[in-house]
């Protein structure tokens, strides 16, 4: 396998960054002596002392457990909804320039339709159909964001179709699986790339946005973009336990960001 | 000309009935039964009941099959006519009208006072490099990574709170757009600005702009004949694709300010189950999408007419 | 060798101007599209009382959303309630049965103008009454055989079978008296015209209501011309719409956040208690609750007194009993609220065969104790509070999920009978008697906001005696009964009766709050 060793210093620095996040919250996951869930409301809001290095929440519940928790959460889920939109944006949209005529047509009338329904319509709408489950709910989140890879796998795989060397290989009688590994991915995974960082940055922000019209909420599940919302109204009696799930997030946007490289921040 | 015209009306019309069609579809899918949400709404959560329930499905014939409900919707949307909300019995083009305005207003504000925050960052930042970019790379990264409504909560308590110079929430007045646009421009103009930059420094160590150095033209000028246009493709397209999304996205601002539009409302519906205001919303919106896609294919078309890479 | 035409360059600056143009002319259509809806331009600060409040208002139809109709005082019921709980009249000076309990006889009040000019007469109020009754309200709770005008100022009210709380449903907003000429052919809403003390100025639904006063009232003339109602969506907002005096008055403060307003000068804060209380509704039939001991136990596990300082911050609010203490006919004065005792609890399962897996969660014969609590989301307390359940019930060994849904699936469920828990916050003010929701939801099986698969053959006779019982000494000991058999053999478990907070500026005088909520008194209140 190829591992591209070529990372600009910023983007190691990104790397570096999650992996120390990943690696605090499982840390914590395996030595904090507390639940997520365990409640002691008699020392609700506390201000970090040395039974709860980071202070507890409105219900007396250890916040350094819960962050590291919804560190992991946010993680895996965002992680789903980035490959999910990956795979079907690209493989659709590699086909589409492939195939062309007729099926490249009608796919962009479907495409143009779905983008032309609101976002939030199809999450809310798929929210509704399961109701309680996390997994449903970034899988929505991320049938928003595929449209992005679509477009451009489809415009970079256009202008390879007609490639000297993509055409050579063909000739030569070698596979479409072929082609597509050596030629078209390599050129079109950098942006991919790009768009995934980023994308796995919204996801997380999303769900902070439907957490705030009370969609998704799932007692105790802790979850980082949630869990701002849940402790928004506290902003003048207890600050720095809304601080605590802000900070993290900008760091795993920031993260994402570095790993994403400088070049391509245009590319939203 | 007007074969382009047409064609878009083709696609305009087409993509309309999709997004109708598809609306349809979902909400028919979805589990639970409607006349229970629908009197909830109607009635409050004091109020509603099994009888309540019951009454909705009588009123409003609910147990009509697929095909016919169908049916029906198509033959109204032939003649122009939206129907009326399962929950208040108003024309949904009275409520899409009200709700859709005010997001659009606040969606055109907030876009242009992105644009007027973003564009002088984006190009200073391009032209002194350095410090000043890393700077306003970390200030973007940093405002970008905080959910919209906690930055709305900042510019409340500065300017109502402790300034007392604007209100709080609501609509109505200029004063209650101020708030809300300037909350949509900053976290727009963090991610906006980085485009400009992007943009202008390409323009900038550009060949032809050195050149018009050389023969001769001072900076200002080279910059307002050479940069300018240049400069505008990539970020008018990037500020149309801003627009279109935003319409939708501003939920978060709509529900902290009391800001009465289509995204709250959307909201609202598809928990109620109302669907001639979903199905309505959602064509309006999908419309509004293609129309705007036009405009600013339109605008880029006049800014550079050697023609676009992208399709 | 390229040769550029000027034609080509006034072409494409003709195209320019036409965009621009085409550009300039929505920008102006938009902004016309807004400046219609821009409200009365009289309306200024010093005559406009501002107020503030989570409810959303998508029509004006009395049936739906009156409640908030009558608060702003545009509309009127036949009978009123005083903070004691005592019906005082209203729209009607007074009203007799007869001795069958078959025939009400109300005689109305006379010189009551409604908004358009016209006069209050029995017709109106026979007309207004039958188009409540072909619409959702409290009036169907009764079985009324028909309602007739007598003469110019009387009407009578025929039962099928006796109701004693036919007064208390007229209290209702859905029973409120409209002009005839609100109405169109089909029975909806043409424009509002009611009797009370304002009139309808402007709607923007689903969020803002304007009314101005109304100068041929009956009673006090109101003092401030106008007042506005304005839905806020989120508590932080409200909250800080109370602290800069954007909003005069404020309902509903969430009471995480008041200690933001104990040191402000310009406001204060109103703590009311009101006859909602917040409680679990239980499926009696499940095999996991069906025993009282089970019941018993999950009761001793809640810790109530937690909840209601910690959570709700409403010390002394926790009860154990389901209606308030402000209906003294129902409320057992010599009991007291039931302490978190784990102990206890864990006897009382353990006594059935209930043991302790591994990870901590109750088994039985490889079943383990899995629950499934709905509640909605509303409110947000109710969220904050089945979180704080969940854990305490987590420390007995019970494994409960939280389903924060759609207010209706409560009743969905209960009809369906897949409905294991819900918590709920009822308003047994809704009609000044609570005996019409005791007898619904809470005897023979119960209803939706009520009891579920509960049969008592105790609370099913005395409901029965206590629809004909006029006697109060005998109707005192009926609702005790009653009451005490619901506490207990737990089949809902109470857990806090609601405190509303609510903000008033210093620059109102005379605010009184209403606990049935039913009117905001706007007509009192005068500007510093």
């Amino acid at each position: 396998m190829n591992i591209k060793t070529n990372l600009s210093q910023t983007q190691l620095v990104g790397l570096v960054l999650l992996i120390s996040l990943l690696v605090f919250s499982c840390l914590i996951g395996w030595f904090s002596p507390y639940s997520i869930d365990e409640q002691n409301l008699a020392i609700r809001l506390a201000s970090p002392d040395s039974l709860h290095w980071l202070g507890t929440d409105n219900f007396g519940r250890d916040m350094m457990t819960r962050l590291a928790s919804a560190i992991l959460l946010s993680f895996s889920l965002s992680l789903l909804c980035v490959i999910s939109s990956l795979l079907l944006g690209v493989s659709l949209g590699v086909s589409a320039a492939w195939v062309g005529g007729r099926f490249e047509q009608s796919l962009n009338i479907v495409i143009n339709i779905l983008l032309a329904l609101p976002g939030l319509v199809l999450v809310l709408m798929l929210v509704a159909m399961a109701p309680g489950s996390f997994a449903v709910l970034y899988l929505a989140i991320s049938l928003v964001q595929w449209t992005e890879y679509y477009r451009v796998s489809r415009a970079m795989t256009r202008t390879l179709i007609n490639s000297p060397e993509l055409q050579l290989s063909a000739m030569m009688g070698f596979g479409k699986w072929y082609q597509f590994k050596r030629h078209i991915w390599p050129t079109i995974s950098p942006s991919i790339f790009t768009m995934a960082a980023f994308g796995g940055a919204n996801a997380i922000l999303t769900m902070a946005s439907l957490g705030f019209i009370s969609v998704g909420i799932q007692p105790p599940l802790a979850e980082l973009g949630l869990m701002s919302v849940e402790l928004f109204p506290y902003y003048i009696e207890a600050p720095w336990v809304l601080a605590q799930p802000l900070i993290v997030v900008a760091l795993v946007v920031l993260g994402f960001h570095l790993l994403a490289g400088s070049q391509r921040e245009s590319i939203n | 000309m007007w074969a382009l015209v047409k064609r878009q009306c083709f696609q305009l019309m087409l993509v309309i009935w999709g997004v109708g069609t598809l609306t349809f579809v979902l909400m028919r899918s979805l589990p639970g039964d409607m006349a229970y949400r629908i009197a909830a709404s109607r009635y409050g959560q004091d109020n509603v009941d099994s009888a309540a329930a019951e009454l909705v499905r009588q009123e409003l014939n609910l147990d009509q099959s697929v095909f016919s409900s169908y049916l029906s919707w198509l033959t109204d949307l032939l003649q122009f006519n939206l129907g009326n909300s399962l929950v208040s019995g108003l024309p949904v083009i009275e409520l899409v009208q009200h709700q859709l305005g005010h997001s659009l207003l606040l969606a055109i504000f907030g876009i242009m006072l992105s644009a007027l925050i973003a564009l002088p960052l984006g190009v200073w930042s391009a032209q002194k490099g350095g410090a000043v970019n890393t700077a306003l790379v970390w200030l973007s990264t940093a405002t970008r990574a905080m959910p919209v409504f906690v930055l709305g909560l900042l510019l409340i308590l500065l300017f109502s709170l402790r300034w007392q110079l604007l209100p709080v929430a609501g609509f109505g007045t200029w004063q209650h757009l101020v708030l809300p646009s300037l909350t949509l421009a900053i976290s727009l103009a963090a991610v906006s600005n980085r485009v400009v930059h992007t943009s202008t420094r390409q323009v900038i160590t550009s060949s032809f702009y050195r050149f018009s150095r050389v023969k001769g033209l001072n900076e200002s000028q080279t910059f307002v004949r050479h940069g300018i246009r240049n400069i505008a493709v990539p970020v008018v397209a990037f500020i149309g694709v801003q627009l279109v999304s935003v319409v939708e996205g501003i939920v978060m601002i709509e529900s902290l300010f009391s800001w009465p539009g289509i995204g709250h409302g959307l909201a609202h519906a598809i928990f109620a189950r109302d669907i001639p205001v979903i199905q309505g919303c959602a064509l309006m919106m999908g419309g509004l999408f293609v129309l705007l896609n036009g405009v600013i294919d339109l605008l880029c078309h006049t800014i550079d007419p050697r023609g676009q890479q992208e399709r | 060798m390229t040769d550029v035409s000027y034609d080509e360059i006034a072409k494409k600056k003709s195209l320019i101007r036409y965009s621009l143009l085409a550009a300039a002319i929505v920008l102006c259509s938009i902004f016309g599209l807004w400046s219609n809806q821009a409200p009365q331009s009289n309306l200024n600060k010093s005559n406009t009382l501002t107020i503030s409040g989570p409810w959303e208002i998508s029509s004006l139809e009395p049936s739906q959303q009156g409640y908030i109709l009558t608060r702003m005082q545009v509309l009127e019921t036949l009978v009123n309630v005083n903070s004691s709980g005592e019906l005082t009249p209203g729209l009607a000076l007074n009203w007799q049965v007869s001795d069958d309990g078959l025939s009400w006889l109300f005689t109305l009040r006379n010189n009551v103008k409604f908004h358009d000019g016209t006069l209050l007469n029995a017709a109106a109020v026979v007309a207004s009454l039958g188009h409540a009754q072909q619409k959702h309200g409290a009036l169907n709770k009764a079985d009324i055989a028909q309602i007739d005008a007598i003469g110019n100022n009387q009407i009578r009210i025929t039962l099928s079978q006796p109701y004693i709380s036919l007064a208390a449903l007229l209290t209702n907003y859905s029973t409120s008296i409209l002009a005839p000429a609100s109405y169109k052919t089909d029975g909806d809403i043409k424009t509002l015209y009611g009797t009370g003390a304002y009139q309808m100025a402007s709607f923007s639904p689903p969020h803002k209501l304007t009314v101005k006063q109304f100068s041929g009232y009956w009673a006090q003339q109101a003092k401030i011309p106008y007042a506005t109602y304005l839905t806020g969506h989120r508590a932080e907002s409200r909250l800080l719409q109370a602290k800069t005096g954007d909003a005069d008055i404020v309902f509903t403060l969430d009471p995480a956040m008041l200690s933001q307003l104990t040191s402000n000068q310009t406001v204060k804060v109103h703590s009311n208690l009101i006859p909602r209380t917040l409680f679990l509704k239980l499926n009696n039939s499940h095999p996991l609750l069906s025993e009282l001991r089970t019941r018993q136990a999950l009761d001793l596990a809640l810790d109530r007194h937690s909840i209601a300082t910690n959570v709700l911050h409403a010390q002394g609010s926790e009860t154990s009993q389901v209606l308030p203490r402000s209906f003294a006919q129902w409320y057992l004065s010599d009991i007291s609220t039931s302490k978190l005792n784990l102990v206890k609890a864990q006897a009382l399962l353990s006594e059935q065969g209930w043991h302790k897996n591994e990870s901590g969660i109750l088994q039985r014969d490889d079943q383990p104790f899995s629950l499934t609590l709905m509640t909605y989301a509303d409110r947000p307390e109710l969220t904050v509070v089945a979180t704080a359940i969940q854990a305490q019930w987590a420390k007995l060994g019970i494994d409960l999920k939280i389903n924060v849904t759609n207010s209706s699936m409560i009743p969905a469920g209960h009809q369906d009978g897949t409905l294991e828990l819900a918590l709920i916050a009822r308003n047994f003010g809704s009609i000044a008697d609570p005996f019409p929701i005791i007898s619904t939801d809470f005897s023979n099986g119960g209803g939706d906001w009520g009891t579920m698969n509960w049969h008592n053959a105790q609370v099913d006779n005395a409901i029965n005696q206590l629809a004909r019982e006029y006697e109060p000494a005998k109707r005192f000991t009926l609702s005790q009964t009653i009451a005490k058999v619901i506490h207990q053999q737990l089949p809902v478990l109470p857990i806090t009766s609601y405190t509303q907070h609510t903000s008033v500026n210093q620059r109102v005088q005379n605010f009184k709050f209403d606990p049935y909520e039913r009117n905001y008194f706007i007509n009192q209140m005068a500007f510093k």
